[in-house]
């Protein structure tokens, strides 16, 4: 019996794309990235589904007009997320003033809770949590835990210092903590 | 890794069904722009060239390129024909510069 055949790198699906200008290709690469920037985008906009999707779709047809820049230094994962971050913040800037880098100035310790976290998390529950949160800690917090990007890569992503990018994610850390233990006690 | 790390991971790590919006996707896809290499140097070659010409052109009585070379190569570095030389010279010079780091 023959081995199934390996399913095709991002590259070489690229590369189909560019070459041939191979629907087929790009199609497996929408199917493959899908959720990860429907998940990133529904957490940007608190948990906003039909926006969220809307957005996402902007983002591959973005992405299949453009990519002929993409320049396989980086993973096409972290290349979407760039592009789906500034459709995001597009977006944002239509409807409201996107403070990245705002403190609100309430200290990250003192958010700290010392009570543990429920057991069971849902999705629900965490999009709440993750609505309190300001603009620039969900932009943070989307780059280094959906992305999967470094705080260096994050901050150069976002446009913000890396200290910034820090200091978001140990206050977002701290605010969802205490909302979802406040949530669920 | 602190818990909400862990949540956060798995929230990541969670798929979402596709539930048909990858066909809206495709079905969405404009005809992609056709890659035209050849118009980027062409407007550079093409701004470059121009400049050079309405140099010439408006550079004043017997301020010839030419003769601007010859002055070049005698070290008279003022006459208004060096001047000129020296700016045709460095508009193409510029022009290569760019078309150079743009090729990187």
């Amino acid at each position: 019996m023959p081995a199934p055949a390996a399913s095709p790198t991002d590259a070489q699906l690229i590369l189909a794309v560019l070459e041939r200008e191979d629907r087929r290709a790009f199609g497996v690469l929408v199917e493959r990235h899908q959720s990860q920037v429907r998940t990133v985008l529904r957490r940007m906009t608190r948990g906003d589904v039909a926006l969220a999707d809307d957005l996402a779709q902007e983002v591959f047809v973005l992405a299949w007009r453009n990519l002929g820049k993409f320049r396989f230094e980086a993973k096409f994962s972290t290349w979407l997320y760039r592009i789906a971050f500034n459709t995001w913040q597009s977006e944002a800037r239509k409807k409201h003033e996107v403070l990245l880098d705002t403190e609100d100035g309430s200290p990250a310790e003192s958010l700290e809770m010392a009570t543990e976290m429920p057991d069971v998390v849902t999705r629900v529950d965490l999009e709440r949590a993750m609505a309190v949160l300001s603009d620039g800690e969900r932009a943070a917090i989307t780059a280094c835990f959906y992305a999967d990007l470094s705080h260096e890569e994050a901050a150069e992503a976002l446009g913000l210092p890396l200290g910034t990018v820090k200091t978001h994610i140990l206050r977002a850390r701290a605010k969802l903590k205490a909302h979802l233990t406040k949530e669920k006690p | 890794m602190n818990d909400i790390d862990r949540v956060l991971r798995e929230d990541a790590r969670s798929t979402l069904p596709d539930d048909g919006f990858s066909a809206r996707v495709m079905a969405a896809l404009p005809a992609r722009p056709r890659p035209r290499p050849w118009l980027h140097p062409a407007l550079i070659l093409g701004s470059a060239g121009l400049g050079s010409l309405l140099a010439i052109a408006f550079a004043p009585a017997g301020a010839s390129v030419l003769q601007g070379f010859a002055d070049l190569a005698q070290l008279h570095l003022h006459t208004p024909g060096a001047l000129t030389a020296i700016a045709f010279g460095g508009a193409l010079l510029a022009s290569a510069v760019v078309l150079a780091i743009d090729s990187d």
